[in-house]
């Protein structure tokens, strides 16, 4: 028998004249989990997006169970067993989950027998050990439900190869590592599993081979056994990044910003933001810890004035601003690096010198008479793409067509250049590559260090053990905890993550 | 065999842009030929006669100056609301808003001089669309209506309250429904060429101004922004609710006005035939030009000469009145059509 599931041979594909898979060779046997490790715009999801039909090769060919496959149209890679759950969920929102997983099935022809399909798709979940509610309705379900009912999708689909795209971006550590388990379940059985990431720690943990692209370019397949940590890291940036950081003494006003007893609803009218206080002193990075959901965004979004505040004070400067417009803030010295950054960010379909000027084409100094100095806008455009080195096809053109960290590059110039007071980034990082994190991170560290308060909320401990200088965890609008960078261990900050006090946490670590 | 694929495209150029838009209306042509072929007449007589009693005689492209008039209005209507990404379906009862609150002026106010009344009528007329377009955004604003349907179904509204006025109060001598003629203070000045009147001068003096407003003002980056993304735009500090709202006033005002050049620079009395559907086919022309202000001018003349040979066809060839709407309906098929090869690559492939 033949164990090898799918084989790519001498990929290349491009785009507009850019190489971004040169002559790759992809190789996955039956039972394995093969990642698929690179930075940012290596040209994974590409590679992967021609084994699903969703691209077609300029070059080279495809093997799925030894014979050569040509797809017609993008659904066909389902139908013949290959799988692939993107970044961006396709579930509708409005459907459970049992409707979610037998839309577009192909056994139910004309009559719809629901019981039947239960009893269906629970035999899946046995056989793999895993429980989702069927039930509920997809809207309504935390991130990491979701995506397993994405997986699951596929698994009752009877995929033998499982692509999944970056598949803990979105989640927790113990959603995370949840997930580690199931893809070891699924791959016992026989499945042959892609995993697509930038994570080293997810590749040590989970995959049985690695193979690395390196800007489009196969760098190497290695066994998991034969490698390390150290070497990947080699093979995928070319170089190593440790970065620690002076934290001198800058400024000393300790209530630079002020928030009493804030209240703040949620999207969906529940109360997100409940009754929290605290202060930041400008020259400090405050980092925000939580899982994803307990109010973290809702918090910025009321500093920022994008969100109404229910009840409370936000003092700023020794004024309350708790019910300023947006616009106000922004001249009052607030800056916002959201965590949404193509879709908040930057208008994408706008130009990049449109999306550079968001906040300042207001100024007088760009006024000429009624109108505005389209010229002198650009200009200032420009000296920001200069000055933080960012790489884009032309001023002219649209945001969208930035990769994740030059936009990001983009936001944080537009934001730095603004010279503002207080600072609040949301996931800064998030999803960007090693060089791009480099310069987010120490941006942040050079704003404190000139006297900027800056409010950092964050789900990688990496980047907040690395930046604060007191770290909040918020849970359910309050903080479990405050403390000082170095006073608990991330256990114990996991434990106030789940809604232990600071007192419960060191308590029970201390038992174990 | 051949196997049609199709490949997301990143971005599409300028020059394929052009070249797509102009095939497709070619292809457009090509198909209502077809169409006028069925009606027992030869299609490429037929269209060659469009164009001439268009463009072949000083009569013609007056008449043809006539009709774009309007469109230019209306076409500016939908596409400043575009540019913010609202659709404005409404500008037909818009202008007729506008036209029904301009007459009652002419109707029931005194007759002042010239100039002055007609700026009055010109006011009048752009805040009467302008109150109309204001009743959909209200709706949308404040109940999240989709202004598609809302814009669409008011249009009813206006015509039937037009109605009532030229069936009711405002009912000739003659008893027909339709307005004494205005007095001359009420007209717009022929310029010269055939019907061609002053409210051309006001159209592109608008067209100008708007694209001033759009690329060259802080509220037009606000437009522009608050059309690309909302949620980026409120990011930006821009009020976004009271943009759409400003929009909608403009859209409905230059709606407004395309029913006062209507009354005041053709009719000279209001009825119920004062547009032929100006409102909707503004929308085609919107739509094809791509809310450029400039761009706007060159897409209503080209559906004003559509309209034109549509009506000498009728004459000349017998066909019937609804070649001008199959044309104009298979021009914005072609074009909505056409958004696929501006998306996605067509790759043609050899299969078993």
């Amino acid at each position: 028998m033949n164990s090898t599931l799918v084989l790519m041979k001498n990929i290349s594909k491009s785009f507009y004249g850019n190489k971004v898979n040169t002559d790759v060779e992809f190789k996955l046997e039956k039972g394995e989990i093969h990642a698929l490790l690179g930075e940012n715009g290596a040209g994974k999801t590409t590679l992967m997006n021609m084994l699903t039909g969703v691209y077609f090769p300029d070059e080279g060919s495809i093997y799925f169970k030894g014979k050569k496959i040509t797809y017609n149209y993008p659904g066909e890679a389902l139908k013949i067993g290959i799988g692939m759950v993107h970044q961006r969920f396709s579930l509708v929102g409005n459907l459970t989950v049992l409707e979610n997983l037998i839309l577009g099935h192909p056994d139910n022809k004309f009559i719809l027998d629901l019981q039947k399909n239960r009893k269906l798709i629970q035999t899946y979940m046995d056989q793999f050990k895993f429980q989702v509610d069927l039930d509920a309705v997809v809207d309504e379900l935390p991130l990491g439900l979701r995506q397993k009912v994405e997986i699951l999708k596929m698994l009752v689909r009877n995929v033998d190869v499982l692509i999944v795209d970056e598949p803990t971006t979105v989640l927790t550590k113990q959603e995370a590592d949840n997930l580690m388990r199931i893809l070891k379940e699924i791959a016992s059985t026989g499945k042959g599993i892609i995993f697509i990431t930038h994570k080293m720690a997810e590749v040590l943990e989970v995959a049985d081979k690695i193979t690395v692209l390196r800007k489009g370019i196969l760098v190497s397949t290695v066994n998991k056994t034969d490698t390390n940590a150290g070497e990947l890291a080699r093979m995928m940036v070319g170089k190593e990044s440790e970065l620690t950081f002076e934290r001198p003494e800058v400024c000393l006003t300790k209530n630079f910003l002020q928030v009493k007893n804030l209240f703040v609803n949620s999207n969906k009218g529940v109360l997100a933001v409940n009754n929290l206080s605290f202060n930041l002193a400008c020259g400090e990075v405050l980092g925000i810890a939580g899982v994803t959901g307990n109010g973290q965004i809702e918090l910025a979004n009321a500093l920022t004035g994008n969100r109404e505040v229910i009840r409370g004070k936000i003092i700023f400067k020794d004024k309350d601003i708790a019910h300023d417009t947006p616009v106000q803030r922004i001249d009052e010295g607030i800056s916002y690096v959201p965590g949404d950054r193509v879709n908040v960010g930057v208008a994408g379909s706008r130009s990049v010198w449109e999306n550079l000027i968001m906040k300042v084409y207001r100024k007088s100094e760009f006024k000429r008479g009624i109108l505005i100095d389209n010229k002198k806008l650009k200009k200032y455009a420009e000296k920001i793409i200069e000055k933080y080195n960012i790489f884009l096809p032309g001023i002219n053109l649209p945001a969208l067509l930035l990769s994740g960290g030059n936009l990001q590059k983009l936001i944080i110039g537009r934001e730095i250049e603004r010279n503002c007071d207080l600072y609040i980034f949301v996931f800064p990082t998030r999803g960007l590559d090693v060089g791009a994190t480099e310069f987010v991170r120490k941006s942040i560290m050079n704003l404190r260090n000139e006297g900027k308060a800056v409010l950092l909320i964050s789900g990688d401990f990496d980047e907040l053990f690395a930046l604060s200088d007191r770290i909040a965890v918020m849970y359910e609008g309050k903080f479990t905890g405050v403390f000082n960078n170095g006073d608990h261990s991330l256990e114990e900050i996991g434990l106030m993550m789940s809604g232990h006090t600071e007192a419960e946490a060191v308590k029970e670590m201390s038992n174990v | 065999m051949f196997k049609i694929k199709l490949e997301q495209k990143e971005r599409v150029s300028k020059r394929e842009d052009i070249i797509i838009t102009l095939s497709a209306i070619g292809i457009a042509l090509v198909l209502s030929g077809i169409f006028i072929a069925f009606n027992g007449v030869n299609p490429f007589v037929a269209l060659w006669k469009v164009f001439t009693s268009a463009l072949g005689s000083p009569y013609g492209i007056s008449e043809t100056l006539v009709k774009a008039i309007p469109l230019i209005f209306t076409g500016l209507a939908v596409g400043i609301a575009l540019n913010s990404k609202l659709w404005n379906i409404g500008a037909e009862g818009q202008l007729f808003a506008g036209a029904t609150l301009a007459t009652a002026f002419v109707i029931y106010g005194p007759v002042l001089p010239k100039p002055l009344e007609l700026t009055v009528l010109v006011t009048l007329g752009a805040i009467g669309g302008a109150l109309w377009a204001a009743i959909p955004a209200l709706l949308k604003i404040k109940f999240k209506m989709n202004e598609v349907i809302s814009t669409l179904l008011l249009n009813y509204v206006a015509i039937n309250i037009a109605d009532y006025f030229l069936f009711g109060p405002w009912k000739g001598k003659d008893n027909f429904p339709y307005t004494p003629e205005f007095p001359v203070e009420a007209r717009f000045s022929r310029i010269g060429f055939g019907r061609v009147h002053a409210g051309l001068f006001l159209a592109l003096a608008l067209v100008v101004l708007l694209y001033i407003l759009i690329y060259h003002t802080k509220t037009g980056y606000k437009l522009r922004m608050t059309g690309a993304s909302l949620k980026a735009a409120k990011y930006a500090g821009i009020n976004i609710k009271k943009m759409m709202f400003m929009v909608f006033l403009l859209s409905g005002a230059l709606a407004g006005l395309a029913g006062v050049s209507q009354i005041s620079g053709i009719e000279y009395k209001f009825h119920q035939h004062i547009s032929t559907g100006y409102g909707y086919t503004g929308i085609i022309v919107a739509w094809l030009a791509r809310t450029n202000p400039f761009i706007i001018v060159i897409f209503a003349v080209f559906l004003s000469i559509m309209l034109k040979g549509a009506d000498s066809l009728q004459i000349a060839m017998r066909l019937p009145a609804a070649v001008g709407t199959v044309m104009q309906a298979l021009i914005l098929f072609a074009i909505l059509g056409s958004e696929l090869f501006k998306n996605y690559n067509i790759k043609l492939i050899r299969g078993k």
